[in-house]
């Protein structure tokens, strides 16, 4: 055993630790004081106070060493206090408060600052030195919607700067000038919100003083009550700290020791949250009386919904009923609301937003492997050698994961990206394949022809564990490469170059998002990027496999607890006798064993009026689901319209009730990320005037059409669903402690990191061939209207942007524009700002123009985040020929300057 | 020392070099325009505060160098010299003062007056010969200086006909196995000659054992050490020396880069290198396959912008890349993570050009050659205190007194300390010039640095309280800003001594010895940690003097 000695002292050392760290490990969190060092950033060594006494024998003659970068030595003497050393600290922070603002009382952070409590230890008592040269009158930066800077507090620690290259990977943040004059600078020395900075406020959490905060004063220990919780705004499940004082939400950091994200999260985590008590808010029931909404009590709301859905139900079926459920609710509510669906109502018409995002990637992927979900963990891009992002735009919609992606990249590691787009990650990229939207199959093939064809395979891999190969491989080699690479115009060489790439690397991870499922082909794709795992053997190990890029955060739980219309809670199969006696046993009463409607059927079924009543929690169907006019026709169709909201959202105002649910601040529960990682939400507030969390509003239906449910408890929930899910077996409230587990769960609550690591769960994988086929829009449409249009997300909104319109990400991004190629642009006469008129088959909008390279020519991109653009009134409802996730992608259209040329401004944006 | 910008710099090669491109949109105004950072920041993917920050850092680039034409040397040897204040007015009379900025050591330390306009270096020219400069083009002025050798000639001696200079490239490429070649460095005991001394064989065995598909063999030419011309005169009067040292390096580690950072203030440096690699090229002895071994080397000439620091390695690999040359922690060592994260094996010019001597005659002749300790020889740079300034080249462990006496000739004027080995070497007193020898040793025990072996007469006129507000002064103006107790401590003394020397106040002792311990202690490389040496020694043998200062 190798020791070094703490003041004497032996102790175990750990080849190749610090001194810091083995200090730590001994001595506990702060065995010596430090400034310039953070949790999550490598050392730095630029303040020098962490200096310990090192000899190498006892008693011997000292050096002092900055223990931060400094290797712990077997046999070393540290001596972490010594006389010398106090004396050398105590004069470093003299010299820093020589130019430093004494001003602690009246300081943001006092109480809370690195300085000040390093101040204390080494025992400042007075500052020695005349008074010199300083920099105490910097002014304050409050340009930002988030942001702050007071530079006349700032130590020069870099800590900001490095938070901002090694968490963030930005590079906003440098220091400009040298020595004494040297200066923090934002972009080339503009203000916070000239700067290209993507407002994640790592540099906040990172600065050790009041030098770079934000408005929410989040490091001020004014607000002393925090709570843990995961956020509402993506899968990847970031936990956050919140901090209240007084029963209301002052600020946000995020928690170091949280496995997802150590410390990071993104705008909308940190800063989005002022929309939970937003004057909008919904906080009473309505009822719609001639057209206008009125306040009712819950009594009289619930009165009247059981009411009617009984009378449906009695005269026309429980299939005349049918309900969307939330992605952004907790497992337990989901599982409530298909349980309410199936067990109260007796219909399997219960299907959730995934439907219109990753239902191909669950339908894909358990067709090849047997289970719908990620099979790595993201904490797995330390060990890949190679990631592969098809169609998504990470760094935008899932901004922590997003970072890590690019993090890798910029340390060397090959990064293949397949999109149209020239997203943040394909510029640094080693190959990007900028497809034509809608060819993503004839891409995929494309690879899969060179992996084959070239014998870049993993033989041992496709003999011991998949089904289905040589079929496979005898359609790929029919391939016409030249044919496909006229349909996506990717240069075949590029693909080859790329599928080389991803095929030699030891370890290659594939992520996928919307880019991929949002198709005609989407579960073909979702199957033929499984194959390509398998085929190459990267699957069951760390640093490898298949990891959609979930959207919402709990989308993935949302289907796992059964929100499906053909699964019940685990996935299983609802048309089964035996699981349909399961299920009978398990609820207490008969349930139906007939596939029910997907959304897209509801919305066809409300046209023919057989659906006569529809319960929609949290889900924005007008603003985000594709063919709008066609959604508000089916709900002015349908007689009964229960919205359950926190806003009044496009969809909420076609409703016949509304009742005011609880935002994820206001509820306990669960959510599951895209690692199927199941994370305890912690109740931060109490819901909002009369609003009530989600799961009791669906309970209190329930009781009320004679269903005993006991009122809403996340922990006895939780209970519940571990003895029917069966890989929830050994999950509990308790077990799930602050970074929850990922499913499956084992009975003796082990998790699983890395799923198939010896076998599928359908025991070979599914290896399958698909064709390219056109997509029906550009067939039908293409000819008339010859630009295509592909919808995305931009990283300051959420999706219909109900929540972060209401927050000051509003000032960041302002509006929904169109993306447009310079050549286009210049061919139809639109300058930047120009506003435009896009027209498809269904109908046009206008949207302003921003000319850039961005996309390329022919496509045409634009997000769906802002009601007064309602892109969605011009998508198509085509959709997967297999699990009905619709086109959102392809969307043929045809462009020219609008008349209106007046521009929006943010204050009309917000309602 | 942001890994991910080393990266970023790194994947672009090193042909197309960001540094190099900030470098060349400063010529035309002297500082890059905004759009121009951007469009950097833009194509390496760095981000613009990356250019903007790098950019503002450098002499030559920062936006208080727009429109600077003519940069006047403010060196020690021309400080002490004092021929700054005449020099000056004589350009104000004929040249824009906005235009004129300041430059740290020209290496014309022999005769003074060393200014540089237009990309040429100047000293010791009369009014007229002035006024004739800045009405007509630019003319070239070689300056002259004696250069003798006392043992030895390992550096000196005229490298004669190119083809037959680098003969032995092809006996070692194609006939010895490189082990052989780094076992021959490492018997020779060649020391580094930068200032710190460390092996040279260690430093490439360690750059040689790292696995990587690209390494660097960095020549350090940046002398910023005010005072030496020692590099100046290897790279323009032999400049072979050090190109076949960086090649036989090279081999020997299994590098196919050789990179030669030289500092702006030696452009006639960089016309000469330039023009030597271009002879070597064309006689085939670097790029791919040199005489048909398979080996490759090729070499890339960066040009500095004006910072002392980046005579630090790190710092000058920072600097490479493109980034603030801020001074990095070790480890990683260069040559485990190095340029662009790859191994790097950073070396000094003097030390790189005694490789052909080693490889001609096998490193146990340089061993021979010297002490014990230090063996080999060692390059002076004597300044115009000197009656024979110039470069000597003796045999490491020549008495100080020889080297004074013998090739300088004795002292043109009374002096009463010398500065040797550059800014942070030690202030020795006339009283103690018997008492030392030309070697790393004799200095050390004795309580001074070797270092760069550049030797400075202070004269007996020159107030030391002057000279070391001097040094405090050019420690704030060089400091990287990176660690506290450099960036500020260089500050609050230049402060406190000039408070002292201009004002009646005295400084606390106390705080001042206090001081000098956190910059010696504290500081993260040898600008702040090396400052306190030469202090001290002005604290210990000119008491007298200084004691009205102190408390």
């Amino acid at each position: 055993m190798k020791v070094a000695y703490i003041d004497n002292q032996a102790y175990k050392i750990i080849e190749g630790e610090s001194i810091l760290d083995f200090l730590r490990r001994h001595l506990g969190p702060y065995p010596v004081p430090t400034l310039c060092d953070a949790p999550n950033l490598d050392p730095f060594g630029s303040c020098r106070v962490c200096s310990v006494d090192v000899a190498l024998e006892k008693g011997g003659k000292t050096k002092a060493l900055a223990s931060c970068h400094t290797p712990i030595s077997a046999g070393q003497y540290i001596y972490p206090d010594s006389e010398n050393i106090q004396r050398l600290r105590k004069n470093i922070v003299e010299l820093v408060l020589t130019d430093h603002p004494l001003d602690c009382l009246t300081c943001e952070v006092n109480g809370n600052c690195a300085l000040q409590s390093v101040a204390y230890k080494v025992g400042i008592r007075d500052v020695r030195y005349p008074e010199g040269k300083n920099h105490l009158d910097r002014q304050k930066d409050l340009s930002h919607a988030y942001l702050t800077s007071d530079l006349s507090k700032c130590i020069n620690c870099y800590r900001c700067v490095r938070a901002c290259d090694e968490v963030q990977g930005q590079f906003v943040l440098s220091m400009a000038g040298r020595g004494f004059d040297s200066k923090i600078i934002k972009g080339m020395d503009v203000d916070f919100s000239g700067s290209e900075c993507v407002s994640c406020g790592a540099c906040v959490q990172a600065c050790p003083t009041s030098a770079i905060s934000d408005i929410f004063e989040s490091k001020s220990l004014v607000k002393r009550d925090t709570t843990r919780t995961i956020c509402t705004y993506c899968g990847v499940g970031c936990n956050l700290d919140v901090a209240t004082l007084n029963g209301e939400i002052k600020s946000i950091l995020a928690p170091y020791d949280a496995e997802v994200n150590q410390g990071h999260t993104c705008l909308k985590g940190r800063y989005a949250f002022s929309f939970y008590n937003h004057p909008d808010r919904l906080r009473d029931p309505l009822i719609k009386r001639n057209g206008i909404f009125e306040t009712v009590s819950w009594d009289e709301a619930y009165s009247f919904i059981t009411d009617k859905l009984t009378y449906y139900k009695d005269n026309f079926g429980p299939d005349s009923i049918a309900g969307i459920s939330s992605s952004r609710c907790t497992n337990e509510e989901n599982y409530l609301m298909q349980k309410f669906m199936r067990a109260v109502i007796g219909t399997n018409n219960i299907d959730g937003c995934a439907r219109v995002c990753h239902s191909p990637t669950a339908l894909g992927m358990q067709r090849a492997f047997g289970t719908g979900a990620a099979t790595n963990s993201i904490s797995d891009l330390k060990q890949t050698d190679c990631m592969m992002v098809i169609g998504a735009n990470p760094t935008e919609a899932h901004p922590v994961t997003g970072v890590k992606i690019k993090q890798q990249a910029m340390k060397g590691k090959t990064l293949i990206v397949i999109d149209p787009r020239k997203t943040e990650l394909a510029k640094y990229a080693d190959f990007h394949l900028a497809l034509r939207p809608g060819t993503n199959v004839a891409v995929l093939n494309m690879i899969m022809y060179y992996i084959i064809s070239e014998g870049w395979v993993d033989e041992a891999f496709i003999s011991s564990r998949t089904e289905g190969y040589e079929e496979y491989k005898n359609e790929i080699l029919r391939l016409d490469v030249e044919e496909m690479e006229r349909i996506s115009g990717v240069k075949k060489e590029l693909v080859r170059e790329a599928a080389q790439a991803y095929s030699a690397a030891p370890n290659a991870m594939l992520f996928h998002g919307l880019g991929v499922t949002e198709h005609s082909q989407g579960t073909f794709m979702v199957q033929l990027i499984s194959d390509l795992a398998m085929v190459t053997g990267n699957i069951g190990r760390k640093g490898v496999g298949v990891n959609p890029l979930r959207g919402q955060n709990n989308v993935q739980g949302s289907a796992d607890m059964g929100v499906q219309p053909h699964q019940g809670a685990g996935y299983l199969d609802i048309t089964s006798p035996e699981i349909n006696e399961k299920y009978a046993l398990f609820y207490g009463v008969n349930v139906p064993s007939e596939i029910g409607y997907k959304i897209p059927e509801m919305f066809e079924a409300g046209l023919d009026k057989k659906l006569k009543a529809i319960w929609i929690i949290g889900e924005d169907v007008v603003q985000t689901d594709p063919n709008t006019q066609k959604v508000i026709k089916a709900l002015e169709n349908i007689d009964l319209v229960i919205v359950q909201e926190l806003f009044m959202t496009e969809t909420a105002k076609y409703a016949d009730v509304i009742l005011p649910g609880a935002s994820f601040f206001e509820k306990n529960g669960t959510f599951t990320n895209g690692e199927r990682r199941i994370q305890r939400v912690n109740k931060v507030v109490n819901p909002i005037g009369n609003a009530k969390p989600d799961g009791q509003i669906i309970i209190d239906v329930m009781n009320r059409m004679g269903y005993k449910q006991k009122d809403y408890d996340a922990e006895s929930m939780l209970e519940e669903i571990s003895q029917i899910v069966p890989f929830f077996a050994g999950v509990t409230w308790k077990r799930l402690g602050i970074n929850g587990l990922q499913w499956p769960v084992k009975p003796d609550g082990k998790d699983t990191k890395i799923m198939h690591v010896d076998s599928f769960a359908n025991g070979a994988g599914k290896i399958s061939y698909f064709d390219f086929e056109e997509s029906a829009e550009i067939i039908e449409n293409g000819k008339e209207f010859p630009y295509i249009l592909t919808t995305n997300r931009d990283l300051e909104h959420y999706n219909c942007g109900a929540m972060t319109r209401r927050t000051n990400n509003v000032l960041i991004n302002t509006e929904d524009v169109l993306l447009i190629n310079p050549i286009d642009a210049g061919q139809n006469g639109i300058n930047d700002g120009d506003m435009v008129c896009v027209e498809s088959a269904r109908g046009k909008v206008d949207i302003k123009a921003q000319v850039t390279e961005k996309v390329k020519s022919g496509v045409l991109s634009t997000t769906f985040h802002f009601p007064e653009i309602m892109v969605n009134n011009i998508t198509s409802d085509i959709s997967d020929s297999e699990a009905q996730c619709p086109e959102y992608k392809v969307v043929s259209v045809a462009i020219r300057k609008a008349r209106k040329t007046e521009f929006r401004n943010a204050g009309e944006m917000t309602e | 020392m942001s890994k991910n910008l080393s990266y970023l710099s790194g994947k672009k090669g090193i042909v197309n070099n960001l540094f190099e491109r900030i470098g060349e949109a400063s010529i035309e105004e002297g500082t890059p325009s905004k759009e121009a950072l951007k469009k950097l920041a833009d194509e390496f993917l760095v981000g613009d505060s990356s250019t903007y920050g790098a950019a503002t850092f450098y002499d030559f680039t920062k936006p208080g160098n727009k429109d600077k034409e003519v940069y006047i040397c403010n060196g020690s040897a021309c400080m002490c010299a004092g021929t700054q204040n005449a020099l000056k007015n004589e350009i104000e009379a004929v040249v824009d003062a906005n235009k004129i900025g300041h430059i740290t050591c020209l290496g014309r330390c022999h005769e003074n007056g060393a200014f540089q306009y237009k990309n040429h270096n100047y000293s010791n020219l009369s009014k007229e010969e002035i006024k004739e400069l800045f009405k007509n083009q630019p003319f070239k002025q070689n300056d002259r200086y004696k250069v003798g050798v006392l043992g030895t000639p390992v550096l000196t001696k005229n490298t004669g006909r190119t083809e037959e200079y680098y003969a032995i490239l092809d006996t070692v490429l194609n006939k010895q196995d490189s082990n052989k070649v780094l076992e021959q460095i490492k018997k020779s005991g060649l020391r580094g000659r930068g200032g710190a001394g460390f092996p040279i064989g260690f430093k490439l065995e360690s750059a040689k054992n790292t696995k990587a598909t690209t390494k660097f063999i960095v020549c350090n030419a940046d002398e910023g050490d005010p005072g030496a011309y020692s590099d100046r005169y290897l790279m323009e009067e032999r400049p072979h020396t050090l190109l076949l040292g960086m090649i036989l390096a090279g081999y020997a580690v299994g590098a196919e880069w050789g990179i030669l950072y030289v500092r702006k203030e030696y452009p006639e440096s960089i016309r000469i290198l330039e023009k030597a690699i271009s002879e070597i090229r064309d006689l085939g002895y670097t790029g791919s396959s040199i005489l048909n071994s398979g080996f490759n080397f090729n070499f890339k000439i960066i040009k500095g912008q004006g910072a002392y620091i980046c005579g630090e390695e790190t710092a000058l690999l920072s600097s490479i890349e493109g980034q603030r040359p801020e001074v990095r922690i070790r480890p990683p060592f260069p040559t485990q993570e190095g340029l662009f994260n790859l191994p790097t094996v950073v070396n000094n010019v003097e030390t790189l050009a005694s490789l052909p001597f080693i490889i001609k005659n096998g490193g146990e002749a340089f061993d021979k050659i010297g002490t014990e300790k230090s063996s080999g020889t060692k390059l002076i740079s004597l300044d115009s205190f000197f009656n024979r300034p110039g470069i000597y080249e003796v045999d490491m462990g020549t008495p100080l007194k020889t080297v004074i006496d013998n090739l300088g000739g004795g002292f043109k004027r009374p002096v009463k300390a010398m500065h040797i080995g550059g800014p942070l070497g030690g202030l020795v007193p006339v009283s103690k010039i018997n008492e030392l020898s030309i070697d790393f040793e004799s200095f050390a025990e004795n309580g001074f640095l070797l270092g760069h072996a550049s030797i400075i007469g202070i004269p007996e006129s020159f107030p030391m309280i002057k000279y070391i507000e001097h040094l405090f002064s050019f420690t704030a103006v060089e400091s990287c800003g990176k660690c506290f107790p450099c960036r500020l401590g260089s500050v609050r003394g230049e402060e406190l001594l000039h408070k002292a020397e201009s004002e009646n106040y005295k400084i606390d002792r106390e705080l001042f010895d206090d001081l000098l311990d956190t910059l010696e202690q504290g500081s993260l490389c040898a600008l702040g940690g090396g400052l306190p040496l030469p202090v001290k020694n002005a604290l210990m043998y000119f008491e007298d003097e200084l004691k009205i200062y102190f408390n």
